[in-house]
């Protein structure tokens, strides 16, 4: 276990990324699993503008033709302003969209969303990166 | 000859600019209060070192990550561990506490419930902005996380009973043109800078912001609690000026779902654990 982590530890201390601490009042890392990247088009029912974070629902035909509504989670209004979404010009319910995240763990029809794509081509961030809020790539506290 | 010419004039003129940029700030290129300290009144981001406006500074990392690749499954929130940065001086029963918290996967985060996420986690994140007002005798800083705030009196001392709170009490004080925040008082449910990184009603925090240009606060956090580090603890970050961005209502508890979802991943073991 010990050697895993100093592993772990080498590994991140080799990737130098930009990247800029965030927060994401909750792990995503524990409720979405990173080794489950998902991609779906959808017509959008429900979008809930809320804290901490936002959802929207979109009812996807499955591969028996069957119409299953998915649950995405995403950053909270505030944030989403921020970047660019306009709640009363974007994602209304009945827009077709496509959208990448990650599922969750539980393998329900819930996911973390990452981006979406409008209807229009438009590509915008909707959530933050798998595994964030998780704890990153190394504790805080060396482990020898 | 002359390409050697003109390579040695271009490494003059690179290291005059370098030296330039070396200097202490002059009156000049620093905002100044009329009682002549460095102001730092503004709407800032913390932990970025990106200039411009909120959109300029976010639009090619994209908030939380590298913007080029939705996919990237690696980037720092604020409860991670920064590339690079020493371990955390924990005593060994401590660090094995911290260690805990990280295997698994942060649900015991404490802002996971809609607390107050703390110092110095609070001005380090990147997420949500930061608004400092300074007057001659204290300094306001809101803080849209958690809709959090703190007054800070200058040259004052701290009340002799104080009431243990998520964000402490602060007193500040100008070391030249430095703005020295001491703060104590504070309650033991926060986690300083990382996941899992716990503390004790014994923390005491001392803060030094800097503002060394225009577009950026140089800020310094120790951090002291003899009942579970070693030493004490000390990161640097960095603030950037976010003007035309204004602080946002976060009201936490609006939709709050998911402590009942980690409960429930916990009820029908879901492997989510390291």
């Amino acid at each position: 276990m010990g050697r895993r982590l100093t592993e772990i530890g080498v590994l991140a201390a080799s990737l130098l990324l930009l990247a800029m601490p965030l927060t994401a009042h909750h792990s995503f890392g524990a409720e979405y699993d990173v080794n489950k990247p998902i991609t779906l088009t959808g017509v959008i029912t429900k979008v809930e503008w809320t804290n901490p974070h936002s959802h929207f629902y979109i009812d996807v035909m499955d591969a028996k033709g069957n119409v299953v509504n998915w649950k995405f989670e995403g950053y909270n209004p505030a944030v989403l302003y921020r970047i660019g979404w306009k709640k009363d010009l974007m994602l209304k319910p009945g827009d077709k969209i496509t959208v990448f995240g990650w599922q969750a763990r539980d393998g329900g029809n819930w996911a973390h969303s990452r981006e979406i794509t409008l209807s229009n081509g438009n590509k915008l961030f909707f959530g933050p990166p798998a595994g964030t809020g998780d704890g990153g790539n190394s504790p805080a506290v060396e482990v020898r | 000859m002359m390409r050697s010419f003109i390579a040695n004039a271009v490494f003059v003129i690179a290291l005059g600019a370098l030296t330039v940029s070396a200097q202490s700030p002059t009156k000049s290129t620093l905002p100044r209060t009329p009682d002549g300290k460095p102001d730092l009144t503004g709407v800032w981001q913390g932990g970025s070192t990106q200039r411009g406006s909120w959109e300029e500074a976010n639009r090619g990392v994209g908030v939380g990550g590298s913007g080029r690749d939705p996919a990237a499954a690696v980037a720092l929130s604020s409860n991670d561990r920064p590339t690079g940065r020493e371990g955390a001086p924990y005593q060994p029963w401590a660090a094995q506490k911290v260690l805990e918290a990280f295997n698994r996967r942060g649900i015991d985060d404490p802002t996971s419930q809609c607390l107050p996420a703390g110092l110095p986690r609070t001005v380090m994140l990147g997420l949500f902005p930061q608004q400092i007002v300074q007057t001659p005798t204290q300094i306001i800083m809101l803080y849209e996380y958690m809709n959090v705030f703190r007054v800070i009196p200058l040259n004052a001392k701290h009340p002799e009973d104080l009431i243990p709170s998520y964000t402490g009490n602060s007193v500040g004080r100008w070391e030249g043109d430095t703005l020295v925040v001491d703060v104590i008082g504070f309650n033991d449910k926060t986690w300083l800078a990382g996941t899992g990184t716990f503390h004790t009603d014994a923390l005491h925090i001392t803060e030094r912001f800097t503002r060394v240009n225009k577009d950026q606060i140089n800020y310094e956090v120790t951090m002291e609690d003899p009942n579970v580090l070693t030493k004490p603890w000390t990161l640097t970050s960095t603030l950037m000026l976010r003007e035309g961005t204004r602080l946002e209502e976060y009201i936490c508890a609006e939709n709050n779902i998911d402590p009942d979802r980690y409960e429930k991943l916990l009820k029908e073991g879901v492997k989510f654990t390291r």
